[in-house]
């Protein structure tokens, strides 16, 4: 018994001779391993629970031999595949077979960052040190001096020296096993089959990432009879790849996944979003005939709390049952410099959701002032810091402008940092925009889980409102 | 594990290709190689004397052939008679033909009425895919996407599932493959530069048929460009899904509503057709917070039967997209023209907004369609008869509703932050569909400046002039 397929039936169709032999060259390595994954696969009962990763390379169509679930992989990411195969079912089995192109050259990369990332797969190495399928060009694991079609003269300096992958990846700190096994003669066959159970056992008790690589031959691209390819990695490769265990951590058990959570509860809550409840908080959703969409600019330097503030501002509209978008600035400037919101709030729908010509600026500090106060439209408003804007110029005309000092007010209160929440306050009584009450309610479901702060912020808010109702007298 | 002790050899001439790895184990000399070349196979077979032999097993443990040497033992006929038996019947059949695995359909959850949620377009497609059900989000930050995949590093992990940021796009999607093919609803979050690294597992996806989403918020390019929104990955989704006879569904939402509701479409879409789907998003939608209301149910996803799940129901299962021969590899491509038909006949999705009595139709897609209404409307108010007509799907493009629309129509203008790749797709369905369109005039935008409504009401306003 073995996980083989009876009969090759997807090999030409299975047609003929097909349905029992393999596509290998007579003497290749890889008739060996496949026998000995296979036999082990048989062995520790894992056949319906395996999924092989077929690679790129003469061993592309290792699905046609192996009795288990197949998927088959784009050039060097199986272990890609092979990862999020075993992420999906945890139970199963994942195997990642691949050749020296696919996981020393192209697929680098994934190779050594999934390595490390220790999940337990189990990766075959099969290093020929040649590529088969293309027609043997230069592999990573060529030898020094080896010719092949792209290293017609040798293999040199130039072309660096043969990468060791077993013990590139002992060296990581994900994987629990590595070892480098050979096919040679009897007694390294009896090492390659034990090796390749091992890395299989390891994943099926959750121990960990088990990587085997194996020196394999491959007579047609030496151009040697198997023999002597046998006689090739045994004298040339192996002082080069020496054979053994590279690693092998004694780790318990540690891969445990539950099943995933379809709980609506745990989801509603990880979305923030309130159950509806009778006599529901928010009101039912504005429709005006003439859809009347007000703009709001709110510009500041990165701590001032614009984008806080906007979005405060975009709830409570929401709450109060019109439609609201808001659009932080991004690019460099968020990342420290400016920062400035966008915000609409219409009856109906928003249609432009920047505010090119706002209605309404809030500007925590000169540079935006300056930058965003010709923008605003004839009739709108200019609500600015006048603390830290002590003589504005060149304001336009024909826009009301008010002066409120955010940064003293917040001051007072002992904490800076709620200035936004004073221009929140400014903002609704020069505009009206919403009721007051709305966006204090907004704030208090913003702090539910932090009630000492919130205190704070309504008097803040508060304060705002009370500067603008003194400044119209 | 009995490495050795398999006894006594077996052989079918046919399945050996005379590699001669057998020879030089035998201590006993059973093995020599063979004088005559196998008629069917045009090897020389090795050649057995087993009076002398051991039955060590080590000319079986040495034969790279599944079905070369075996031990005499497993093979159900004697060997004495196996000339008589047809060579493929000669090893019995094992008990792995299960019954075909069958669907295992998804479970609608239903979720309590919310209030509506305060949400940026990003995390609203994220929020969405959570409720398709997909536990499985791949991928690698790239601004101005990143807020989804932060938003479902957080999630997964509290609903047991996975969230894996990859060494790079390209792992990214490959893992987003293995994901698809053991049949788990996946997904992903990019940007331009980062969906064009893609490109090539797309291609393994829609060849080996695995579902999965993609959400591109696309911004500025070519090259590094910028993180500002253009659409310019039009082209790329519609007509450039890497190598091959590749199409995948485009969707083109336009507010964090439509960000929420079209993923959750997408799921359902990418399993109902075994296709990867495509949202294309614009850096201003991504960005852009609104209102967003939760649907009245959530998905548990099922199990397809195709999956490669890793049991025994499973086992035969087989996902690849390789077809050696030629007249398989057509065949394939038949199938999935066959199916890309059904798509264009099926799904093709589009808002029509004033269209009935249009004369002058504005043509808009995501953001720069917000601007465009709101230019329509203003076109109304001066007694202009303008429609917006914005496909809800690229690919396949709304062409039926399209043509409806076109009925009174005497100009199109074409609104997009691109430099005609909305167009192009117009034109192509325009033309294969046999419509001869209006005059088309454009507003178009790069960089990642939006056309603005002023704009857009200055481009209709002149067309009308003309036509006036
Ligand atoms: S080319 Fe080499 S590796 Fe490929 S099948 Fe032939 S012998 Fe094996
Ligand atoms: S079982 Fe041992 S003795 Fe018999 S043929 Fe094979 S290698 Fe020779
Ligand atoms: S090892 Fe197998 S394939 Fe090679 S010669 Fe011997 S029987 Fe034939």
């Amino acid at each position: 018994m073995s996980a083989f397929y009876d009969h090759f039936a997807r090999h030409s169709h299975g047609q003929g001779l097909a349905d029992h032999s393999t596509h290998y060259c007579p003497g290749c390595g890889h008739g060996l391993v496949h026998r000995d994954l296979a036999d082990a696969i048989d062995e520790l009962g894992v056949q319906d629970r395996t999924v092989l990763i077929s690679p790129v390379g003469c061993s592309v169509f290792a699905y046609y031999y192996f009795d288990v679930g197949n998927t088959q992989a784009a050039h060097g990411r199986a272990p890609a595949v092979a990862l999020a195969h075993k992420l999906a079912n945890p139970e199963a089995v994942v195997i990642s077979y691949q050749g020296d192109g696919d996981l020393a050259s192209i697929g680098l990369a994934e190779t050594i960052s999934i390595a490390q990332m220790g999940v337990p797969i189990t990766v075959i190495f099969i290093n020929n040190g040649i590529y088969g399928m293309t027609g043997g060009q230069l592999a990573p694991t060529s030898l020094m001096g080896q010719k092949t079609a792209t290293s017609p003269e040798g293999r040199n300096a130039s072309m660096g020296k043969p990468l060791r992958m077993a013990e590139l990846i002992a060296q990581l700190d994900g994987p629990v096993f590595v070892e480098r096994v050979a096919l040679y003669n009897a007694k390294q066959r009896i090492k390659a089959r034990k090796a390749i159970a091992k890395g299989i056992r390891l994943q099926m008790e959750g121990r960990g990432y088990a990587f085997i690589e194996v020196l394999a031959e491959c007579p047609t691209h030496l151009k040697v009879n198997p023999e002597a390819a046998e006689e090739w990695i045994r004298t040339q490769m192996e002082p080069v790849f020496p054979l053994g265990v590279k690693k092998d951590a004694i780790v318990e058990p540690w891969f445990h996944r539950p099943p995933p959570s379809f709980d609506p509860d745990i989801i509603l809550a990880l979305a923030g979003a309130d159950r509806a409840e009778a006599g529901s908080a928010s009101a039912p959703a504005r429709h005006a005939s003439g859809n009347r969409d007000r703009s709001f600019k709110l510009a500041g330097a990165g701590g001032d709390g614009a984008q806080t503030a906007a979005l405060i501002l975009t709830r409570a509209a929401i709450a109060e049952g019109y439609d609201s978008t808001h659009i932080p600035s991004y690019g460099p400037e968020s990342r420290g410099g400016t920062s400035f919101a966008d915000v609409h709030i219409a009856e109906g729908e928003v249609l432009n959701p920047s505010a090119a010509r706002p209605d309404v600026l809030i500007a925590f500090n000169a540079p935006s002032l300056a930058r965003f106060a010709p923008t605003v439209a004839e009739g709108g408003v200019i609500l600015y810091d006048s603390t830290t804007v002590k003589d504005p110029k060149g304001l336009p005309a024909g826009r009301r402008v008010i002066p409120v000092p955010f940064t003293e007010i917040a001051a007072g209160l002992n904490r800076p940092v709620v200035k936004n929440v004073v221009a929140l306050g400014a903002l609704q009584a020069a505009t009206d925009a919403l009721p007051a009450e709305r966006i204090l309610g907004t704030l208090r479901h913003l702090f539910k889980d932090k009630p000492s702060v919130l205190p704070v912020n309504e008097a803040a808010f508060a304060a705002g409102r009370r500067a603008v109702e003194l400044a119209a007298g | 594990m009995p490495a050795i002790a398999r006894g006594r050899p077996f052989l079918e001439p046919a399945y050996c290709k005379g590699c001669l790895r057998c020879v030089e184990v035998c201590a006993k000399g059973c093995i020599s190689p063979g004088k005559s070349i196998c008629a069917e196979t045009g090897l020389i077979a090795v050649e057995l004397h087993l009076d002398t032999c051991s039955g060590c097993g080590l000319c079986i443990e040495a034969c790279p052939e599944p079905f070369g040497l075996r031990p005499e033992s497993e093979v159900t006929r004697h060997a004495q008679d196996y000339q008589l038996e047809d060579p493929a019947k000669l090893f019995g059949q094992k008990p792995s033909e299960q019954a075909p695995p069958r669907d295992r359909p998804p479970v609608k959850i239903p979720l309590p009425e919310c209030e509506p949620l305060v949400l940026k377009g990003n995390y609203a497609a994220a929020i969405g895919a959570v409720l398709a059900g997909c536990r499985h989000v791949y991928g690698y930050p790239i601004t101005p996407s990143t807020e989804g995949a932060e938003l479902m590093a957080k999630i997964m992990p509290k609903l047991n599932g996975a969230f894996v940021q990859a060494v790079s796009e390209v792992a990214a999607v490959n893992m987003m493959y293995g994901a698809g093919a053991a049949g788990v609803p996946v997904m992903t979050f990019t940007s331009s530069p980062g969906f064009s690294l893609m490109l090539e597992g797309v291609s393994y996806m829609i060849g080996a048929e695995v579902p999965g989403v993609f959400i591109n918020v696309m911004r500025g390019g070519p090259g590094l460009g910028n993180i500002a929104p253009e659409q310019t990955d039009i082209k790329l989704a519609c007509r450039g899904l890497g190598h091959g006879n590749t199409h995948a569904i485009v969707l083109a939402p336009s507010t964090p509503q439509e960000m929420l509701d079209l993923t959750m479409e997408a799921f359902a879409l990418s399993f109902r057709y075994r296709n990867p789907v495509v949202i294309l998003g614009d850096g201003y939608l991504g960005q852009m917070t609104g209102s967003v209301r939760l649907p009245p149910y959530l998905l548990n996803p099922g199990l397809p039967a195709w999956a490669v799940w890793g049991d025994k129901a499973h086992r035969r299962n087989l996902i690849c997209s390789i077809h050696l021969s030629e007249a398989d590899l057509e065949k394939h491509n038949e199938h999935l023209n066959a199916k890309y038909a059904e798509i264009g006949s099926n799904e093709q999705r589009a808002e029509l907004y004033h269209c009935e009595d249009a004369r002058v139709l504005a043509i808009a897609c995501n953001t720069p369609a917000r601007m465009t209404k709101g230019a329509v409307e203003e076109a109304r108010s001066m007694g202009i008869a303008a429609g917006l007509f914005r496909p809800v799907t690229l690919w396949p493009f709304p062409i039926d509703a399209l043509r409806d629309a076109l009925t009174h129509v005497e100009q199109i203008v074409v609104v997009e932050a691109s430099p005609g790749q909305l167009e192009d797709e117009l034109r192509l369905a325009l033309s294969h569909a046999g419509i001869a369109p209006p005059p088309i005039a454009s507003v178009r935008r790069l960089g990642g400046n939006l056309p603005q409504q002023g704009d857009i009401l200055a481009c209709i306003r002149e067309t009308q002039e003309v036509h006036a």
